[in-house]
This record gives structure tokens, sequence and C-alpha cells, in this order.
């Protein structure tokens, strides 16, 4: 699509964008991560950076703690075996992480053709050589992130990110997390499912009372 | 009333202040960029990570 922005990991969600407040900005923090996460394992400078993570006595501050202890005793040849048992396998992984397959049960179905509509309307598009298809909830984390910083244009109010949260996202994603937590394969990616499935209670409550 | 724009209450701030989204800040600057590519894999990387074929594998079946 001529002029679109692309999928591919390349939203920074540490960019610092004037107007956004700082506890929104971490919001699209959260976001980066878990999407980076999902789209491939950690490499060691990515596994370091979560090992040295701090966090308070929040429930999520907690999960974090966790993350930075099991990605301090991890290396990237243990993640990427955990990751490939996960989501790739042989023909396919534990897990489908797209909303096609968790609203529907099959891949390809009505969540994404919805999903393409309103990535068209914000002037986005699946990068050429990214094969997913676009409803993979790293996709979706990379654009909630892209929203909030404004990546595609200026920062999405909170009702435009609440409306891609609800369509996209809130139906399906805790139920992915939760079965990423409980996965077989799953260790530090267990740890990346309780965070996740924490921080969507979080967004949820938050858009409530916005 | 001044187009900001996130018109987040009093609130959602106190709210969102005290979740434990912090934590984050420090990973979030490597969290981006697409994954490593095959050129980048290739890399000797610090000690204790030996990069191999089998990882090389793995970082490619993880894009496709």
């Amino acid at each position: 699509m001529d002029g679109a922005r692309a999928l591919n990991g390349a939203i920074d969600p540490g960019r610092q964008t004037p107007g956004v407040p700082e506890e929104e900005q971490l919001r699209a923090e959260v976001y980066g991560v878990l999407a980076r996460l999902l789209a491939a394992p950690p490499d060691a400078a990515l596994l370091g950076a979560l090992a040295g993570m701090s966090g308070d006595n929040s429930e999520l501050g907690a999960a974090f703690r966790d993350l930075a202890r099991a990605a301090a005793t991890a290396t990237a040849e243990m993640t990427a075996r955990e990751y490939h048992d996960l989501f790739i396998g042989v023909g396919r992984g534990e897990l489908l992480p797209y909303a096609s397959y968790y609203l529907t049960g099959f891949l390809h179905e009505r969540p994404l053709a919805e999903l393409r509509g309103a990535l068209a309307a914000l002037g986005i598009a699946r990068a050429a050589d990214v094969k997913e298809p676009e409803d993979h909830l790293a996709a979706l984390c990379e654009v909630m992130a892209g929203l909030i910083t404004g990546a595609f244009g200026a920062p999405a109010p909170l009702e435009r990110q609440h409306e891609f949260f609800d369509a996209f996202i809130a139906s399906w994603a805790g139920r992915f997390f939760h079965d990423l937590e409980a996965a077989q394969s799953a260790r530090l990616y267990a740890v990346v499912g309780r965070i996740g499935r924490l921080f969507l209670g979080v967004e949820h409550t938050a858009f409530e009372i916005a | 009333m001044t187009d900001r724009p996130h018109k987040n209450t009093a609130k959602r701030r106190d709210f969102l202040k005290l979740v434990g989204l912090g934590s984050v800040a420090g990973a979030a600057a490597l969290a981006v960029g697409t994954p490593p590519t095959k050129a980048e894999a290739a890399k000797p990387e610090a000690a204790g990570y030996r990069e191999t074929e089998h990882i090389r594998k793995y970082y490619e079946t993880a894009r496709s």
C-alpha cells in the first residue's frame, strides 16, 4: 500500500512525543516489549536489558521482577528453543496468537478482514517481508504502541485507542496470555503471559476511568 | 479546554502511576526494531551465547 506505514517491528515504543504524558508513554513501552517478545525470541542484548528491570510492589511490578529474574538466568539459545516450541513447532506451535484463531477457531477469518480495514484507515499495512497475518498479537501490540505515541500521525485520542483495543484485543488476548502462562513449554514466556494478562486488566480499567 | 492528545483525567493518571508500568522503562529501548536478521544473528555475540546454525534457523523460522 503506497505511503502506508509498515508493521514490521520498527515502531519505536520509546519515542517521546510532546503532549503524551509519561504514564501513557509507559503503556506504549509495555506494548512495545510485549510486541517484541511475541514477534521473536529475545537476543542476548534484550535479555540483558530485561534482566535489569526492577519493579514495585504492584502485581505488575512483581511480574516484571519475575521476568527480570527469568531473563537473568536464561540464554538466548534456551529462549529461542522455548519460543520455537511455543509458537513454531513442526507445522504449528503449541499456541497460535491470532485474533482470528481465538475468535473463530480458524486463521484468516473475519477478524483479520476487519482488522485490515481498520489498519487501512490508520494508514498502516503489513511490511512486504512479513508473512504473518496482521492479526498476530505482536502486530496488534505494535499498533497500540503506535497509536499512543503518534507513530501513525498525531497521537490517537484515548477514545480511538479504546476502540481499537475493544475491537481487536479485548475479546481474546486475555485468553491467549492465560494459555501462554499455562503452556507446557513456557518458562520465561510464562511470565510474559502473566504480564500480558495483568497489563490487559490495567488497560481495561484505565480505559473505563478515563 | 486545550486540545491535548490525551484528555486523561487525574483519576486515570493516578491509577496508571500506581500499577507498576515503570519497570519497563529500561528495557523498552531495546525492544525497538525488527527481530535479528540472518546477517545480525551471524555476528558473534557476548560470551555465553554462541551463534549456531540451530539458532539461525530459529530466527529464520520465527520471521517466516
